[in-house]
Order: C-alpha cells, then structure tokens, then sequence
C-alpha cells in the first residue's frame, strides 16, 4: 500500500501549481483527507484538473451551507486511484448566488445541484433541467428552507 | 410507435416505500423515465440544526429503521471529528459487530423481497424466516430488535457479555449455513436466472460516470467499498474480502449482497474473538469546539456521509446527510431504460431502495383527459367541500 500521508501531499502539490492564483489555499486536516479552498469560477478545471491526473473521481454529494452573507458549497470527491477524499470548497455572495454547474464533467450532479438549488437557491448555469426535487409543489417561490432566515412555523 | 406515459407508485405493490416513476414506453420497452422524489422528505437536516448534538444522535437514528446502526455511527463519527475525542478500542470492536449485524438483516431482508417480485415467494419466507436469528441477536446485545440506540457519540452504550458471545457464535454459524443454501439456490434456480440475468445491466463506466455506490457499484465491478479504502471503527485491523461482480446486472447485484452478508458473519466472529479489553465510551461536554467534521460509513445500500458545521453552540451550525438511495437513482433510472416493463421491479429492488422523503394526488379527468397533480391544501379543501352539507 502507497504511504499514506505522501499520497495527500501529492494531491495539494499538484492542485496548488495547477490551479495559481484560484486557489485560495489548500490543507490536509487528517488522513486521507484534503481541503481545497478555490474561487466559484474555478470548481470545474479544479475538478478537470484532477481527473487529468488521477483518473476517475466518484462525487459524494455536494454540501450547501449558508455562513450569513456567503453560501458555501463543498463538492467532496473519491479518488479511485488512491481513496483520497478531497473536498473543494468555494464560496458565492447571497446577493448574486450563481455557479457553474459540473453536470459536463461528473454526470453524477445532476440531483445533487437540483437539491442545492431549491434547498439554498443557487443557480446552476448550464444544468440541463434545474427544477425542485423534493420540495412539494406548492412550495411558493423564491423561499429556501436550508437559509438561515427560514424558520419553521409553529416552532419556537 | 407513439409513446405512452405509465406512472407507478406512489402507491403501487412492487415498491415497499412511496415513490413515484413515469416511464415513457413503446409497447413493452421503457425508453425514459422520469422519478419524483419527496413523498417523505420530512426536512431533517433542518430539523438537526435545532436539537443539541445528543438529540441529533436519535433523530439520525430515524432517518432510515433498517439501516439505523450506519446512520447513528456515521452522525457520532462526523461528531467525535468535532469534539475532536477518541473512542476506545473495545467499542471501536462493538461497533463493528452492530453494524455488521444490521447489514446481515438488511441484506437478507432485501435479498427476500428480490425474491418474492420476481414471484418466488417461498425463497421469501424461508430467508425472513432465517432473518429472525440475526434479529434476535440484535435484540440480546442492544435491547431492541431494530431501532437500537447502541451507539453514542464517544463510543456505545452497553457493553456484551462473554455468554452472548458464545451463543452469537452458535447462532451465526446455524445462520452461516442457511445463508450458504440460499447462495446455491441463486446460482443454481433456473427461474432465478431466467429473470434476473443479463436484466438492468449497468456498466461499469456507467457505474461510476452516475456516481453509483454500495453493492450497486461493485455488482459492475467498481471496487470502492469505505470499510476498505477508507477503514473506520475496526475495519483496519479485521481481515475481510470487498466483494465484487463484473456481470453488472440484477443478478449480480443481489449475489454481491448475499457474499456479503457471509463475510458479515466472518466479520463478527472475528470481532467477538478478538475482542480488546476496556471502557466502552468517553464522556463528551453539551458544547463541542468551532469547527467541522465529516464521515463516511460503508451502509448496507453504499456509502453514507454525514457532513457538520460547528460554530461552539450546543447545536449543530448545519447538518448535511448523504443517504446511499439517493446517490443511485440516477443509475436506477439509467437502468430502467430499454428494458421491459415486466422488469421494473426487479431493476428497482437490486438497487435496495430506502426511500426516505410530502404527498399530493394525480387526478385524470377521462371525460377531457386532462391530468392534473393535486396538492395537500387542495386536497384538503376538496375534502373539506365535499364533507359541507349542501344547502
């Protein structure tokens, strides 16, 4: 088995001359993990990037979080090549919440960005049918539950 | 041909939670289909962002009652990230025994409803009949037959004693036995073959350009199981195989689950003989530091992830949870395409759907044809209307 801890550094070495100035940082908090911190414009060749390198990526899900004035998502990725777990986070202003989306490059996507979008209200530039997933259909418009200025009724 | 719409479910016989599927077919054949998922989405990850890390443990317990043991290890997991503890070998051990032990019962489980949609029902009750063996070994080690609440965050809550050790031993072996049987009877059963092979075929480019996970994927060939390739609990250090089929079909998939469930028993023996003395949990604090934690658990159905965001309160920031289902309706529905009608079920089942998601009702108005999908508030006012005495 490849040493372990060579094998994360080897990832943030490559995504760090890869990726230049997109690049917001890069850390390797425990084993088998690293966090990549890159601008919203950059998620795709970051992704790109690492199928380039290392092959077939399996995308976990896509976590949507809203920090206040910023919605973060973090896109976590497996490495088939060497069981890696990268997480790419980026960030987009409340004000103007849009992204690319990654359906291109991972067909996997498709329901995960449909849940951010009707979850967190991020457009998906590019998806090929951004509709609601879960929601129900008399959901109004323009309300996203996992904000944190939506509370349920009823509820203290 | 022209196309025809054919809707099942929310509510139909062949699917054991409401779901709804609208296949386009041309005469026998499904050529697109279409899923609409949310009939019980009850809104939990928002739900865990108001209870404190303790009250979270028994909501994610109640995300899923047959796989509870993966959801409840996969919160404490991403929470012990957090609080940044170490749980102790003993129950590093114990949690490996639970949660091989609620594989054997959900794959069994499901390996018995495989067998009565594709009409051998007998295959069906002598495999939950044997079923019940594993489920009473859950009852004797947790106190509860399914939900268990065994694991807590900082390791689990009872500890075993060497009699149940013995007689789990006993028990699995008998179990081991009739599990072997049912494998023959897979392999061997005509009519199993004539229904199931070469039925749903799922490549294993496909596999993994659709992010498939669990005994789905590696029924393609896709070696990724996390107990492997990322191990937790005591996966490191107990011997096991990943199994995996390169055939990709229904046959397949429900195969890799019923190899899976023998080197589930080996994984508990083994976890029981070599059991390590000590605590079997760490006390943690209400409040855990700012920070994140994440997890995987290899589930019965493939890979969970639960996600936290801890900003230093009591509760959760945001709870974000990944269920194994989810992550391959786009392969079920790839599946689904250009096969006959016939083999929906079937196709559905090997992928052993837990759906977990608001209700609503299609009308069709056959005097105009029209279709139209009915919300809960019209219903209801509909109801409300039609119970008013008419004047």
């Amino acid at each position: 088995m490849v040493h372990l801890v060579e094998v994360e550094s080897e990832v943030a070495e490559y995504l760090r001359t890869k990726l230049g100035d997109k690049l917001f940082g890069v850390a390797t908090p425990k084993k088998l993990r690293v966090v990549v911190r890159v601008s919203s414009d950059a998620v795709k060749s970051c992704i790109r990037a690492i199928q380039e390198k290392f092959g077939d990526v399996h995308l976990t899900t896509i976590t949507g979080c809203d920090l206040g004035e910023e919605l973060e998502l973090t896109y976590h990725l497996h490495l088939y090549a060497n069981n890696v777990h990268i997480m790419v986070k980026t960030k987009v202003p409340k004000s103007e919440p849009k992204i690319d989306t990654i359906t291109d490059v991972i067909p996997g996507a498709v329901l995960y960005e449909r849940e951010v979008y009707e979850m967190l209200g991020i457009q998906f530039i590019g998806h090929p049918k951004l509709e609601r997933l879960f929601l129900p259909d008399d959901w109004p418009e323009g309300i996203y539950p996992l904000r944190k200025d939506w509370r349920p009724e009823g509820l203290k | 041909m022209s196309t025809i719409d054919l809707i099942l479910g929310p509510q139909h016989p062949a699917f054991k939670e409401p779901e709804r599927f609208l296949f386009k077919t041309e005469g026998e054949i499904v050529v697109d289909v279409e899923p609409r998922l949310g009939y019980v989405h009850r809104g939990i990850e928002k739900a865990f962002e108001m209870r404190n890390y303790i009250q979270g443990l028994y909501l994610a317990e109640r995300i899923c009652g047959i796989c509870n043991v993966a959801h409840t290890l996969c919160y404490a997991q991403a929470a012990e990230e957090v609080y940044g503890v170490e749980v102790p070998p003993r129950a590093r051990y114990l949690r490996a025994v639970i949660h091989e032990l609620n594989r054997i019962h959900s794959h069994l489980l499901i390996i018995g409803v495989a067998a009565e949609l594709i009409g051998f029902d007998t295959l069906f009750m002598l495999i939950w009949r044997d079923r019940e063996i594993v489920m009473d070994l859950v009852e004797m080690m947790t106190g509860n037959r399914v939900i268990s609440a065994y694991i807590t965050i900082g390791g689990v809550r009872r500890d075993v004693s060497p009699e149940f050790i013995e007689k789990a031993k006993k028990m699995l072996t008998k179990l081991e036995e009739r599990v072997k049987y049912y494998r023959k009877v897979w392999i061997e059963d005509p009519i199993i073959r004539a229904r199931c092979v070469e039925v749903g075929k799922l490549s294993k480019a496909d596999a993994i350009k659709l992010c498939a996970v669990g005994p789905t994927a590696r029924g393609s060939g896709v070696n990724y199981d996390v107990r492997r390739h990322r191990p937790y609990a005591a996966y490191d250090e107990i011997p096991f195989n990943v199994v995996l089929r390169e055939e990709g079909d229904v046959w397949a998939r429900v195969l890799c689950r019923i190899d899976e469930t023998l080197e589930a028993i080996n994984i508990v023996k083994y976890a029981l003989d070599h059991l390590p003395s000590g605590d079997i949990r760490v006390k943690v604090p209400i409040r855990p530091p700012p920070g994140e934690g994440v997890a995987f658990v290899e589930a019965p159905r493939g890979e969970l992830l639960h996600h936290v965001y801890s900003d230093g309160t009591d509760k959760p920031y945001r709870w974000r949870v990944r269920t194994p289902t989810y992550a391959n309706i786009p392969a079920v529905c790839h599946m689904f395409k250009g096969c006959y009608i016939a083999d929906i079920p079937a196709i559905l089942v090997s992928i052993d759907p837990c759906f977990s998601c608001t209700d609503r009702v299609t009308i069709l108005d056959i005097r105009t044809n029209e279709r139209k999908i009915l919300t809960w508030t019209q219903l209801k006012k509909m109801f409300r209307e039609f119970r008013r005495p008419k004047a």
